[in-house]
């Protein structure tokens, strides 16, 4: 199937978004929810699947809304379709700090191994399917699971990672020791494993967990410097519902003033 | 080596990675020789054209899925990463013996992980199904279960038991302690219950259906009803034999631990029977129902009690061809919850045919007490 060719733009630094540039004609699928804004023009249709199929009988949708259920994403894509006469744009918000990674996958070989629910929207005829981790060890311990999502097809397609993205390239047999849930995504030609940190000292008191994920070249990686999951676990720590400290905060009397200046800043 | 021998026709799609080319590889096409060489040519301007001796070869990337061969020469580390199903299987028939022993080794190590996955996948499922399976066990075997637990029921539950579902039904209907019912039907029962642990207590409901139970821990209940419609007192022992038979058998009790399950068994066993849960199962209790199992073991028990109290069975088969001849339109209380089928009545006339004792007839006179 043919791949529509998509131009975009990422705006935003931090906490950004992606507007991309539909010819008449073109579409674009999205995760769903995603959707920021849309011009005029543009027509919006929930599929049930992922939309890249959308010739496949019955059964093949229900298999591909299956998988979907199964990375943690909806049941239904969204497709943004021109149906106007001139260049319409849409846009698709990324859902927490972090950075967008535009992969043209006809340039890797076509297909992109990534951390489940980093999908954010491709251009249509992307498939997205599911990949099982099947090295046990790795899928219980590498951080990113069993399931990871694999995107197939050669157009362009948007991944979301946290924090700062690490965009590199590994030679063949070059290998990276990399903290598990690091890693957002990487080619399927990459080795990816674990590895124990070592000694059982730092196992316990190293704060780093008991293994590292390595990744071992030839190919592209892609790491992200803030797992959600790491920031989540920050904000619920000084989150004063959950018994954090408010510093900053509060009377002169109140907890925020004290609680700063007992236990410094984190 | 001689890597400029002539190389086989066929060739087989890949990346290639190595200094000079892209960090995420460019599309590539190999082919051996019968030396053991692999040509590695890319397409593009300028077309490059790598020529590998003695490669390395494994399996690797995601999931070890893709077929690795690697080199190395003077510009440096070179991987031609074949993905495709199809192209490596090309690679591994065009491979010199040499060679394609060593794939094969590495397509080994692939389908090991994959077994690997396989037993780790069947090991969760059936972790996570555990809980049901059990279930499922114990559903399949609730009988014996039933019949284990209520082995364990001591004697003193059960007769607190009884007395429970005595002022249950109390509360419902009238119950006669005493009076020249309640002495024909104990006269009789006592007959049929010697040598029976259970401490037998009778009674006489003043009620115009024709039924009688048995409760747990020897609680028989008459209905006024039944004594009225029995031809003599042998009939009437008939029917005492049979509920008797069901508390010596202790069909309630099973009854009530299947209805109930495990919750009733753990009262029981820990002897708190004032839960809420008895209060309720009493007052069914009346109307449980037994399985055809339970009623011809109730059957041949009673029979063999009214043998060994020399009373006639004729009565008892009486009894009950009077119930099922009898065409109401609503049949007796009796006979729904004893169903008297026509199997059943056959079975006992067999059964009270090939009996020839002497019967000794009982001195109690039904018709006074009509």
């Amino acid at each position: 199937m043919a791949m529509d060719v998509v131009d975009y733009e990422i705006f935003g630094s931090e906490m950004q978004y992606v507007e991309v540039e539909l010819d008449p004609g073109e579409a674009a699928v999205g995760e769903a929810g995603v959707m920021m804004y849309m011009q005029a023009g543009i027509q919006m249709d929930t599929v049930f699947g992922d939309g890249s199929q959308q010739q496949g009988g019955f059964m093949g949708k229900l298999m591909g809304a299956g998988k979907r259920l199964l990375t943690g994403e909806s049941l239904f894509t969204t497709v943004f379709h021109n149906e106007g006469s001139g260049k319409r744009r849409v846009a698709f918000a990324a859902p927490y700090p972090g950075k967008i990674i535009p992969v043209h996958l006809s340039d890797i070989g076509g297909t992109l191994i990534c951390q489940k629910d980093s999908f954010l929207c491709a251009a249509k005829g992307v498939s997205l399917g599911i990949a099982f981790q099947k090295k046990l060890g790795v899928g219980l311990f590498g951080g990113e699971g069993f399931i990871m999502q694999k995107l197939e097809g050669d157009g362009l397609a948007f991944v979301h990672a946290g924090g700062t993205l690490k965009e590199l390239v590994l030679a063949p047999g070059e290998s990276l020791r990399v903290d598990t849930g690091c890693v957002v995504a990487f080619q399927p030609s990459v080795d990816f494993d674990i590895q124990f940190v070592g000694k059982i000292k730092s196992a316990i008191f190293g704060g780093e967990g008991l293994f590292f994920a390595t990744l071992t070249g030839p190919g592209k990686v892609w790491l992200q410097s803030l797992p959600l999951s790491r920031l989540a676990n920050r904000i619920i720590l000084s989150a004063p519902a959950a018994g954090g400290r408010s510093t900053g905060q509060g009377s002169l009397l109140g907890a925020g003033v004290l609680g700063g200046l007992l236990g410094g800043d984190d | 080596m001689d890597c400029w021998a002539a190389m086989t026709e066929q060739t087989f799609e890949g990346r290639l990675f190595g200094p000079g080319l892209p960090g995420t590889g460019a599309e590539a096409v190999g082919s051996w020789n019968g030396q053991g060489c692999l040509r590695v040519s890319v397409e593009g301007t300028p077309r490059t054209e790598l020529l590998a001796e003695n490669p390395a070869i494994a399996a690797a990337g995601f999931n070890a899925a893709s077929l690795r061969i690697t080199w190395e020469d003077d510009g440096g580390a070179y991987a031609f990463v074949i993905e495709k199903d199809a192209a490596r299987a090309t690679c591994g028939v065009s491979a010199p013996p040499g060679i394609a022993s060593r794939i094969l080794s590495a397509s080994g190590s692939r389908e090991c992980l994959e077994r690997r996955f396989r037993f780790g996948g069947v090991l969760l499922a059936l972790f996570l199904a555990l809980p049901l399976i059990l279930i499922g066990v114990f559903l399949l075997n609730s009988d014996r279960v039933a019949d284990w637990a209520v082995k364990r029921i001591p004697h003193e539950q059960e007769a607190r038991l009884g007395d429970l579902v005595l002022a249950q039904t109390r509360l419902q209907m009238k119950i006669l302690d005493s009076g020249p019912a309640v002495d024909a039907v104990s006269a009789i029962g006592s007959k049929l219950t010697t040598g029976s642990l259970h401490r037998y207590r009778w009674f006489v409901a003043d009620r115009p259906d024709v039924n009688a139970f048995a409760a747990p821990g020897g609680v028989v209940v008459v209905f006024s009803g039944l004594i009225r419609s029995a031809g003599s007192a042998e009939e009437l022992a008939g029917v005492l034999a049979h509920e008797v038979a069901h508390a010596e058998l202790r069909h309630s009790l099973r009854g009530m631990v299947k209805s109930l399950g495990l919750r009733a068994l753990v009262s029981l066993l820990t002897g708190d029977v004032s839960g809420g849960v008895f209060a309720d199962a009493a007052t069914r209790l009346t109307e449980l129902r037994f399985s055809r199992e339970a009623e011809r073991e109730a059957d041949d028990e009673g029979l063999r009690r009214l043998v060994k109290a020399r009373i006639d069975p004729n009565g008892m088969l009486r009894f009950y061809m009077k119930l099922a001849s009898e065409g109401r339109p609503s049949p007796p209380p009796l006979l729904s919850t004893h169903p008297a089928t026509g199997e059943r009545l056959e079975r006992l006339r067999r059964e009270v045919a090939g009996l020839k004792q002497k019967w000794v007839p009982l001195p109690i006179d039904l018709t006074s007490l009509k």
